[in-house]
C-alpha cells in the first residue's frame, strides 16, 4: 500500500492538532481563521484518502471489522463538526469532534487488526454498504449531540445558558434517529433475506433497538415541552448506550450465540 | 414561596401515575408467569390471533373515539405514559439484552420468571399490549377528523403499531425447518429445533448439485511441537497466487507455481484434476538462512492428508480459504404439481407457494467436498404486514427528515 496506517493515523492527528491550536489562536487574529481550517480539514482529508486506499487495496468495502468501522467514524466525526460549525455557527463542537476521532485511530494503533481480504457470504448482499454506512453516519451525528449536550451540561454546571448549543444538540439527535430508523428497518430487510427472518432479537439487534428507544423517548420527552435544559443530561448519558453498543456488546454474556460475532477482532 | 406540589393520582395525571401502572403491568406479568411455571404466553394460531388482534384494535380505537374527553383515557394515549412504556420496553429488552436468552435450568427462577426467553414471556407481552392501547388511542385522535397535516404523525406511528402487532401476534405462524439434502436425492422432509418428529412439507426438493467456491488458500507458518500458528499481529493474510511473496522473521517464500484443482500425477508431480476431486496445490521457493529449496504443498483434501515444506522444527503450511460462495442447484415440486428450477445461494433466497427457501449449510467437515446441502425453508404469512410497516415508518422518515430541516431554517 502506498501509506500504511500508522503514518496516515499519526499525520491526520497531528493536522488535527495543529489546526486546533491555530483556530483557538484566531480568536486574536482573524488571518489565522482559514490556514487553522485548511490545516485541520486536511487532516481529516487524509483519513478520507486512507480509507480510499485502503477499500482498494482490499478490494471490498472496509466496513467489515470493529477496527474498519472505527476508520469511518475517525474521518466522519470531525466532518461532523465542521458542518455544525458551517451551518450554526457554533465553532467549539470540532475540538470535542476531533478528540474524538484522535481517540478512535490510537485504538486502532493500539490494537493492530490482521488484514483479511475476504469477506463471508452472508455480507455479500446489496443491502451491506447502505445498511453499516446509514449506521455509521448516524452513530456519527449522535455522537456529535451527546458531546455537544456535555459541553451544554458543563455550561450549565458554572450557570450559563447556550441557547445554540442546546438547538445544535437537538437537531443531531434527530437527524442521527432518522438515520438510526432506517438503519434498523434496512437491517430488518436484509435479515430477511440472507438469515430468513427479519428479528429474531439477536443481542445487537437488541442493543441497536435500545438506542434507537432511547432516542425515541428523548424526541417525545422534547415534544412534551420537558424542559430542554434538563434533556442535555438525557442526550449527554445516550452516548453510553451507543458505546455499548460499538464496542460492549461483544462482550455481553448474551453475545456468545449473535450471528454478528463476524464484527469482532 | 410555598410550591403547591401535586399530590397521587389528583388529576391530571402525568409521569408519576404513568411509571406506577407500568410498573404495576410489569409485575403482574412476571406474576402471572411465575403462576404458570414459566410458560408463556399462550400460542394462538391463525385465524384465532389475527381475530383477537382486529378485536383489539377496534376498542381501543372505539375507546378513543367514544371517551376522547375523559381525563384518564387521555392519559391512557398521551406521552407521559408513553413515556414510560418506551422505558419499560427498553428495560425488558436490556434484560434480553444481557442474559443469554435460549434454555435455562428447569425450576430455576430464571425460568419460572421466563427471564430466559423474556421476549415470549408475559411480563413483555402485557407492556406490548400498553404500549399498543397508548399508541392507539393517540392515533385514533389524529386519525379521525383526518388532516394531511397529521401525515407525518400517522404514518410514523400506525406503522409502528402494525409492524409491532403484527410482529408480536403473528410470531406464532412463523414456520421454519432445515431440509437437509443429498445430492441426486430427493427431500420433503423438514426438521425443527424443538420437535424431534420431522414435519411433512407440501413440496419436495431435489438436489441436483451442490458447489462451494472458496477464497484463496493461506500460506502460514505451523509449529508442530507445541501445535500453534505462528500468525503476527498486523500482519496481512497472505493469499496465495502465482507469484505471491511472503516473509516471516528469517523465512522467504516465492509462490513460484499454483494450481487451484490437482492431484499428483503417477511421476509424482501436481497435475490439473477436475473440479470435483482436485485440491489446491503450490510450488513454493523457500530460503531460510541455507540453500533455497522448491516444494509442492497442498491444502489436503478429506481424501487425501495434506502436504507441508519443513523448515527445519517449523512448517510451512497451506490452509483452504473461507468460504466465498455456496450454492445449491435444486428444482422443486409442489404437491399440486407446480415445478421451479433455481441455484440457491447464501442472499440469494427463492420463493415457492408462500415458502420461502434459503441456502443454509453442509458438511462442513467435508468443505467444498460436501454431498450434503442443508436448506431451511421459512413461511411467515404475516410478512406483508410488518413489511407494510415498516415502510409507513420510512416514509414517515422521510418527511420527519425533510421536516426536521425545514425546521432548522426558522430556528
Ligand atoms: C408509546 C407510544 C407513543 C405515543 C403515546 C406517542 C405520541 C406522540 C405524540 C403525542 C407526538 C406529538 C405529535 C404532534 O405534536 O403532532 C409524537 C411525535 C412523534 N412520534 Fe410518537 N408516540 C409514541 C410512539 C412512537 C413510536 C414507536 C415512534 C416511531 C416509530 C414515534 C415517532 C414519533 C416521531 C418521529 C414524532 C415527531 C417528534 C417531533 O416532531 O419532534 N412515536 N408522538
Amino acid at each position: 500500500m502506498v501509506i500504511d496506517f500508522n503514518t496516515a493515523a499519526i499525520l491526520a492527528m497531528v493536522c488535527w492538532t495543529i489546526g486546533s491550536l491555530l483556530d483557538l489562536l484566531s480568536r486574536k487574529s482573524a488571518a489565522l481563521k482559514l490556514p487553522a481550517f485548511l490545516i485541520a480539514f486536511g487532516g481529516t482529508m487524509v483519513m478520507v484518502a486512507y480509507i480510499a486506499i485502503y477499500w482498494s487495496f482490499l478490494g471490498r468495502p472496509p466496513l467489515r471489522t470493529l477496527g474498519e468501522t472505527r476508520l469511518w467514524y475517525a474521518a466522519l466525526i470531525p466532518l461532523a463538526g465542521f458542518l455544525v460549525e458551517y451551518r450554526w455557527k457554533i465553532s467549539w463542537l470540532k475540538y470535542y469532534c476531533m478528540a474524538l476521532a484522535g481517540f478512535f485511530l490510537v485504538i486502532n494503533l493500539l490494537h493492530p487488526e490482521v488484514f483479511d481480504k475476504t469477506l463471508m457470504p452472508a455480507l455479500q448482499s446489496p443491502w451491506f454498504i447502505p445498511h453499516v454506512v446509514v449506521y455509521l453516519v448516524g452513530y456519527v451525528l449522535l455522537a456529535a449531540s451527546s458531546v455537544a449536550a456535555l459541553h451544554n451540561v458543563s455550561l450549565q454546571l458554572r450557570s450559563k445558558k447556550n441557547d445554540a448549543g442546546e438547538t445544535a444538540a437537538h437537531y443531531l439527535a434527530l437527524l442521527g434517529f432518522v438515520l438510526l430508523t432506517f438503519g434498523l428497518i434496512f437491517g430488518a430487510l436484509w435479515a430477511k433475506e440472507a438469515w430468513g427472518h427479519y428479528w429474531t432479537w439477536d443481542p445487537k439487534e437488541t442493543w441497536a433497538f435500545l438506542s434507537w428507544l432511547a432516542y425515541l423517548g428523548y424526541l417525545h420527552a422534547f415534544r412534551y415541552k420537558i424542559d430542554r435544559g434538563k434533556l442535555q443530561w438525557y442526550l449527554a448519558l445516550s452516548f453510553i448506550v451507543l458505546l455499548v453498543c460499538w464496542f460492549g456488546v461483544n462482550y455481553l454474556p448474551s453475545a456468545q450465540n449473535s450471528v454478528h460475532t463476524y464484527t469482532q477482532s | 414561596m410555598v410550591v403547591v406540589r401535586r399530590r397521587w393520582f389528583q388529576a391530571p395525571w402525568e409521569f408519576r401515575e404513568a411509571f406506577l401502572v407500568t410498573a404495576m403491568v410489569i409485575v403482574a406479568g412476571f406474576f402471572v408467569e411465575y403462576l404458570g411455571a414459566g410458560g408463556g404466553i399462550p400460542l394462538l394460531h391463525l385465524p384465532v390471533n389475527a381475530i383477537a388482534l382486529v378485536i383489539f384494535a377496534l376498542m381501543v380505537l372505539g375507546a378513543g373515539l367514544a371517551f376522547r374527553n375523559s381525563a384518564v383515557v387521555q392519559w391512557l394515549g398521551g406521552i407521559p405514559l408513553g413515556l414510560a412504556l418506551i422505558f419499560a420496553i427498553a428495560v425488558l429488552s436490556l434484560i434480553g439484552g444481557i442474559v443469554p436468552q435460549g434454555d435455562a435450568v428447569a425450576g430455576s427462577l430464571s425460568a419460572m420468571l421466563r427471564i430466559n426467553q423474556i421476549f415470549s414471556s408475559w411480563p413483555f407481552f402485557l407492556t406490548v399490549l400498553f404500549f399498543l392501547a397508548n399508541l392507539g388511542l393517540g392515533l385514533s385522535w389524529k386519525l379521525f377528523p383526518f388532516s394531511m397535516k397529521n401525515l407525518q404523525f400517522i404514518l410514523f406511528h400506525a406503522g409502528f403499531w402494525l409492524a409491532l402487532s403484527c410482529g408480536i401476534f403473528g410470531s406464532t405462524d412463523l414456520q421454519r425447518f432445515v431440509v437437509p439434502i443429498e445430492i441426486g436425492k430427493a427431500n420433503n422432509l423438514g426438521y425443527s429445533m424443538n420437535s424431534d418428529t420431522p414435519q411433512q412439507l407440501p413440496f419436495s426438493i431435489f438436489l441436483q448439485n451442490f458447489s462451494l467456491e472458496e477464497y484463496p488458500p493461506q500460506l502460514l507458518l505451523y509449529d508442530p511441537q507445541n501445535d500453534k500458528l505462528l500468525v503476527e499481529r498486523s500482519q496481512a493474510i497472505i493469499q496465495v497466487r502465482k507469484g505471491v511473496t511472503a516473509s516471516w522473521k528469517g523465512v522467504e517464500v516465492e509462490v513460484v507455481d499454483y494450481l487451484s484443482y490437482a492431484l499428483r500425477g503417477s511421476d509424482g508431480e501436481p497435475q490439473a484434476a477436475d473440479r470435483k476431486a482436485g485440491m489446491p496445490f503450490a510450488k513454493v521457493r523457500i530460503s531460510s538462512g541455507g540453500a533455497p529449496f522448491e516444494a509442492w504443498i497442498s491444502t489436503g483434501s478429506p481424501m487425501l492428508k495434506p502436504e507441508a515444506a519443513d523448515l527445519g522444527g517449523i512448517l510451512l503450511i497451506m490452509v483452504p480459504g473461507s468460504p466465498k460462495s455456496f450454492n445449491s442447484a435444486v428444482s422443486i415440486q409442489g404437491e399440486n404439481g407446480e415445478q421451479k428450477t433455481a441455484t440457491l445461494g447464501v442472499n440469494q433466497p427463492l420463493s415457492f407457494s408462500g415458502w420461502k427457501l434459503y441456502q443454509m449449510g453442509y458438511d462442513e467437515k467435508m468443505g467444498k467436498w460436501s454431498q450434503l446441502s442443508l436448506i431451511e425453508v421459512i413461511r411467515d404469512p404475516w410478512l406483508p404486514a410488518v413489511y407494510l410497516g415498516l415502510f409507513m415508518i420510512m416514509a414517515g422518515n422521510i418527511l420527519f427528515f425533510w421536516n426536521g430541516i425545514k425546521h432548522s431554517e426558522v430556528a
